[in-house]
């Protein structure tokens, strides 16, 4: 890979959201404005603006116009929108940064019974390979400290099944779906993708090439920094939906296969897939998941995707979303700050199908008691001045 | 499906280990099915990522309660078990497609392993409540594990093996099954998968043993595909399964179990099941 050195100033978050970075907002502490504010004391500026044209408004309305009811009181308006694919001008923006991450919200229409699917910012399917599958042998998911494990196997019924069965509900939806990809070779990817490509409620493709629970693909395309170009490259060609990769975080040096996935034309880039691991059935003293090993997925991979996030989103310039152990707005605020912007809830949604509406909202409260117009001003605000140092010696790397 | 809030009302050990816990869920109770389940949150500060499925175990539509029989088993049960009247847990339910009774069945027979009578124990209540006669058979290795009769309708006949003979028939519960294979017009089953791999190879050889003719089918006529709840109807045994689970709702295809065409969610196709749907050998 010969590349440019690039100073990184403004780095991956300003490709698609430019942050002024000279006057810094004032770092206000994490309290609700309605706790700092003493009884007498003015509002702040935002809200004062707003109560002012609200004033001005009501002098320059016709007499006649009735005043509300009750009067909402004036609240900054948060922006939450975030495009995943600046390139591909609005091919993928979303409402709000929270989306649902692929296997563990299955079609969507699963939820639709619990939760207004609509108010999540995107949902990713269920892996979809050309042909249909069975998946692995049962049983296939249990819960370790703080995550699980899974061993689906990317069962699903093919892409041509997929499509007829939910494609008319995601067109019919306004929430983008993004199908997730898989496949056991580049042609397969390419098969998928091609026939993916043009129907109506598509919004965009999620490459997945780090599967650690099928034997041949998967996985093995997010380990190597040129078999990830490769098939990067030939669905680009393949397709104009908006592209996201999901890398591994079992990548010796995942900052490569970044950087290739990034310049084979992914429009973003999904950081991470699950760890594989395992676990031991004690009382029949043998592995407990009829695959031996699963995908650890939860809040035990929470610091692994956080740490693959902080050093894909120093290389690349695309947007980063930020998957593994979303279950709180903390979470979500340190996805951001680590240089994702977005972040996809997976397991986490087992316990609380509400969870991605939830944060959402608490995130948009959350932007408005700091005074913050978007959250975009928060991503990759914990990324150093410069490239830090990569996170496991020996894995070195030159651009 | 709705996800609410129980609130515990009282909750015993019956048997070592194995809990009775009655909650108050009014909307639960009242539309929920024998066979059926709730997906019970677990405390998110002991660590517990995933909800743990719960089959219930009696329901009681006027006074708005649900029991569920608990058995201790690892870290959710064990917290579950030591709430406190008062208490209230999130539940999400009810979930899975109950037992199939036909109308015209008057005898039914439930078989049962251990903790595994919360699987059939709502089926006992709403078959008396019809006016269908009951048959239990409950199979348990001591009669310490024995499940009190004392907590069963009275109108229900129950009969007990035990593995070291210490109450009942001595030997497995599928030795009495025998007697009453040609009296039952249906049979439940739940249990540990042993139990119910076994007496799914009796039931693949009841009509052969006992001369049934299929009559009454016309001929040209379409019969039921295998898991819809006609053929589950037609089917002499019908089982309650049980497996690891992730959303319960049907998306992540985590609790499937090997069926003859192919795998089936134990959450959405079950968690009962014909005895003819699931590939035995696979899931022994």
């Amino acid at each position: 890979m010969k590349r440019k050195k690039t100073v990184i100033t403004s780095r991956g978050a300003a490709a698609h959201a430019p942050r002024p970075r000279a006057p810094q907002p004032p770092r206000t502490p994490v309290v609700p404005s309605s706790i700092l504010r003493l009884p007498g004391e003015k509002l702040r500026s935002a809200e004062l603006a707003d109560e002012r044209a609200a004033a001005r408004n009501a002098r320059n309305a016709p007499a006649a116009a009735p005043a509300p009811a009750t009067p909402l009181p004036p609240l900054a308006a948060v922006d939450l929108s975030v495009d995943l694919a600046p390139r591909r001008d609005g091919a993928l923006v979303l409402r709000t940064p929270v989306m649902a991450a692929a296997g563990t919200f299955g079609y969507g229409v699963e939820y639709a019974e619990l939760v207004d699917v609509e108010r999540i910012g995107a949902i990713c399917s269920k892996g979809t390979t050309l042909k249909g599958r069975t998946g692995n042998a049962p049983p296939r998911v249990t819960e370790t400290a703080s995550g699980m494990l899974n061993s689906i196997g990317l069962q699903n019924p093919g892409v041509e099944a997929v499509l007829e069965r939910y494609a008319q509900t995601w067109a019919a939806w306004e929430v983008p779906v993004i199908v997730n990809v898989a496949g056991e070779s580049v042609d397969d990817y390419v098969a998928v993708v091609r026939r993916l490509d043009g129907e109506p409620g598509i919004a965009g493709i999620e490459l997945n090439i780090s599967c650690p629970n099928v034997g041949k693909g998967g996985i093995q395309f997010a380990l190597d920094a040129d078999a990830a170009a490769q098939v990067t490259r030939a669905v680009r060609a393949a397709t104009q939906l908006p592209l996201l990769v999901k890398l591994s975080p079992a990548a010796q040096d995942v900052r490569r296969i970044a950087q290739a996935v990034a310049d084979a034309g992914a429009d973003a880039i999904g950081a991470t897939n699950t760890l594989p691991g395992m676990s031991i059935d004690r009382e029949r003293r043998r592995p407990f998941l009829g695959n031996t090993y699963g995908g650890l997925s939860g809040p035990a991979l929470k610091p692994v995707a956080l740490r693959v996030v902080y050093e894909v989103a120093q290389v690349v310039e695309i947007p980063v979303v930020g998957i593994g152990g979303v279950a709180s707005l903390d979470d979500v605020l340190d996805y951001l700050m680590a240089g994702a912007s977005a972040v996809q809830v997976g397991s986490a949604v087992f316990a609380d199908p509400l969870l991605p509406v939830r944060l959402a909202d608490e995130l948009e409260a959350w932007c408005r008691d700091q005074g913050m117009t978007s959250h975009r001003e928060l991503v990759g605000a914990a990324l150093p001045g410069r490239r830090d140092r990569p996170s496991m010696k020996g894995a070195e790397y030159r651009p | 499906m709705r996800l609410l809030t129980a609130r515990l009302l009282d909750s015993r050990e019956i048997l070592p280990g194995q809990w009775l816990m009655r909650w108050e869920a009014p909307w639960l109770a009242s539309t929920a099915l024998p066979g059926q389940f709730v997906h019970v949150r677990m405390p998110e500060w002991a660590g517990m990522l995933l909800r743990r499925p719960y089959r219930l175990n009696t329901f009681d539509r006027i006074a708005g309660e649900l029991t569920l029989h608990v058995r201790v088993a690892g870290r959710g049960s064990a917290w579950l078990t030591q709430l406190r009247p008062g208490e209230s847990v999130e539940m999400l339910g009810p979930l899975g497609r109950g037992f199939e009774v036909d109308p015209r069945s008057r005898h039914l027979l439930l078989i049962a392993g251990g903790a595994g009578i919360s699987g059939v124990r709502a089926l006992a209540d709403t078959a008396v409540a019809e006016g269908r006669q009951v048959t239990i058979l409950f199979g348990a290795a001591r009669a310490s594990e024995v499940y009190p009769a004392s907590l069963l309708p009275d109108e229900v006949e129950y009969l007990v093996a035990t593995q070291d003979g210490s109450l009942g028939h001595h030997g497995d519960v599928t030795e009495l099954v025998g007697t009453y294979e040609a009296w039952a017009d249906q049979a439940f089953a739940a249990g540990p998968p042993g139990l119910l791999a076994a007496l799914a190879r009796i039931a693949a050889g009841r009509d052969a043993r006992l001369g049934v003719a299929r009559l009454g089918r016309k001929r040209g006529a379409n019969p039921d595909p295998l898991g819809s709840p006609g053929a589950r109807r037609k089917s002499w045994l019908q089982v309650a399964l049980q497996q690891t689970m992730g959303c319960a709702v049907g998306a992540c295809l985590g609790c499937v179990v090997t069926g003859v065409q192919g795998p089936q969610r134990v959450c959405r196709e079950g968690p009962v099941f014909a005895a003819a749907e699931i590939d035995w050998e696979a899931a022994g």
